[in-house]
């Protein structure tokens, strides 16, 4: 048996509630409550707790005196914890790395400013940035972002990364947000009847229409996975030296490894990205298997040769 | 989990009240909550509430109790048990509270924890305008942010070799976090993936080195794939109308653009790898045409061919 996360937490909760406590006698318990997070039973249920510790003897005068009087909270014969215990470094790191993000995206306010300076002064020694969080939020952004709060459809003007095709549709956007290095708009697309995700910088233009729709309620925190679909296509790709980086950068299955040589098979929701991924390999990488992406790579390389006119 | 908790507090209440080592058999007979009759299981319970107090962050040192070192006990340095406060005010810590909910690093968030002990969050704060995720390497990020704090060595597998560095900062650019790092036996700075490091491990040893001054990581991280290389040239690339605006944006202020009256524009740009460069224009496939320099022009067009 291990002691569990749980009680990790409920001890640390402690730790933190009683020196701020201490601090301020007779707090409304409310107020204790929201600031720790507790409902009031689970207040009353580790102030029972601390009722009950103190030191070696255990007698009276030993044990903490833990209260919740008229609705005010008093602990007292704790002056061992007294003191906040010290961050421990991933939460340091945690707080800092979520400020930053926030101020790079251009939201932040002088409160957090301040904040985060305070922090790097008293917990990260030696000066300069420790932490560096670049991620700075695209102009379309607030846009998007007051449309999903009001419930204004928005007409997007949008390009496909995967096949290029550029279309016209009127989404009600439900959330912004960033993952993996871009900026996407969630919501329901109206011309296909259906939730989408759209990649914000290649949005050309978006504008808000005079149609209007009811707001789910909070924005969402959303992550975006590749996620395998029906429709995908595959292909086996052999790959020399100067192309093993592929391997890494994109979500392969490695089929085979030979000295030098390594075969991946990928897949992806258009030929054309695997076809655009090839021309750019040349001779170091072989398509052995995946019928449409050679089609696509054989148009694909028509097409630029043609404009540098050049001889296949 | 209720008696685990007292013999918890009162374990901790003797550490941090005594100036001295406790002996294990000190602790076994007066604090509260320890078995007096098993050997076993006093040890087993014992040994797991020393690591859970270290999982929390405090700081149990093993240390002899007299100069003889015949005798060890546990003790709790005060000072170092302590947080160094840095003063939050209550507007300070919701804009904290706030970021902390608006930010996942793999779909959870960090920092709750970190706020009660900074005080807690005295208003209900709530409505986050910014919904971002900085990855799911967060563990390994924060072990290289709590090298690059104590100022310890910090070692890792990196594609296929091993790297002991000293860690001075983390960028996260991109959508990926880079270490930048100096290698131990050495000045040159180097910046790693940190999605790429495995079996990582912090040297024990924390002032191993000093930071150098005003250290500024993000100067060493670059921006765009092809500013990774040695071939310095400046490329001259023509957009087609219908895609000149996904370049202009693409390439921001560091590309000198000029717009021509048909709709295509002409760019700029410093380019130090040639493929790398190359692999980016390909998505633009035929609506975009390099113009000099000549070798990255025919570099294009070897590539595509043998393709």
């Amino acid at each position: 048996m291990t002691n569990s996360p749980r009680t990790a937490g409920r001890i640390n909760r402690l730790l933190a509630m009683l020196p701020w406590v201490i601090a301020n006698p007779g707090a409304h318990v409310d107020e204790v409550c929201t600031r720790f997070g507790y409902t009031r039973s689970e207040l009353a249920k580790d102030l029972n707790t601390v009722f009950v510790c103190g030191l070696p003897g255990y007698g009276p005068g030993d044990l903490m005196d833990a209260t919740i009087d008229d609705d005010e909270v008093t602990v007292e014969m704790a002056d061992y914890f007294s003191r906040p215990l010290r961050l421990t470094a991933a939460e340091t790191f945690g707080l800092l790395a979520s400020a930053k993000a926030v101020q790079s995206a251009g939201l932040g306010g002088v409160s957090l400013d301040r904040a985060v300076r305070k922090l790097e002064e008293t917990l990260v020694p030696g000066g300069g940035d420790s932490v560096v969080v670049d991620m700075p939020e695209p102009p379309m952004a607030d846009l998007l972002r007051t449309a999903a709060v009001d419930g204004t459809v928005v007409r997007i003007d949008h390009t496909s990364i995967a096949s290029g095709r550029q279309t016209v549709r009127d989404i009600e956007p439900w959330s912004v947000f960033t993952t993996l290095g871009n900026w996407y708009v969630s919501g329901y697309c109206r011309r296909v009847g259906a939730e989408r995700v759209f990649r914000i910088d290649r949005i050309r233009t978006a504008t808000p229409t005079d149609e209007r729709f009811t707001p789910a309620g909070a924005a969402r925190t959303a992550t975006l996975h590749y996620m395998p679909g029906d429709d995908d296509v595959h292909a086996t790709i052999r790959l020399g030296a100067a192309s093993r980086w592929v391997a890494e950068y994109y979500p392969v299955e490695i089929v085979s490894r030979r000295s030098e040589e390594l075969t991946i098979r990928m897949a992806a929701s258009d030929p054309l990205v695997i076809a655009r991924l090839l021309a750019r390999l040349g001779s170091d990488a072989t398509l052995i298997e995946g019928e449409s992406v050679a089609s696509a790579l054989e148009d694909l390389r028509s097409r630029i040769l043609s404009r540098y006119a050049a001889d296949a | 989990m209720q008696r685990v908790i007292e013999r918890i507090l009162n374990l901790l209440a003797l550490l941090l009240t005594v100036d001295r080592p406790v002996t294990a058999s000190e602790i076994r007979n007066t604090v509260a909550g320890y078995d007096r009759d098993s050997d076993t299981a006093f040890h087993r319970t014992f040994e797991r509430d020393k690591a859970l107090l270290r999982d929390l962050g405090i700081p149990i040192e093993r240390e002899a109790t007299d100069a003889f070192e015949v005798e060890f006990g546990y003790a709790v340095d005060g000072e170092r048990y302590s947080l160094a406060d840095p003063g939050l005010s209550d507007d300070e810590r919701v804009a904290l509270s706030l970021a902390v909910q608006a930010v996942g690093f793999g779909g959870r968030t960090l920092g709750e924890e970190a706020l009660m002990k900074l005080g807690g969050v005295a208003a209900g704060s709530s409505g986050t305008q910014l919904g971002a995720d900085l990855g799911e390497q967060a563990d390994a990020v924060a072990a290289a942010f709590e090298a690059i704090s104590e100022r310890r060595f910090f070692e890792f597998e990196y594609r296929g070799t091993r790297r002991r560095v000293r860690p001075y900062g983390l960028v996260h650019r991109r959508g990926r976090w880079y270490l930048v790092a100096s290698e131990a036996n050495g000045e040159i700075i180097k910046v790693f993936r940190l999605d790429r490091a495995s079996d990582i491990r912090q040297v024990p040893g924390d002032d191993a080195f000093t930071r150098p001054e005003g250290f500024n990581p993000a100067e060493w991280v670059i921006r765009e794939p092809w500013e990774a290389g040695d071939e310095w040239m400046v490329a001259t690339v023509v957009f087609d109308p219908d895609v000149a605006w996904i370049a202009r944006r693409e390439l921001g202020p560091r590309a000198n653009i000029a717009d021509h009256p048909d709709g295509t524009i002409r760019a700029e740009i410093e380019v130090a790898s040639a493929d790398a460069f190359i692999g980016w224009l390909i998505g633009f496939e035929d609506r975009a045409e390099i113009i000099a320099p000549d070798r990255l022009r025919s570099r294009l067009i070897e590539l595509v061919r043998n393709a």
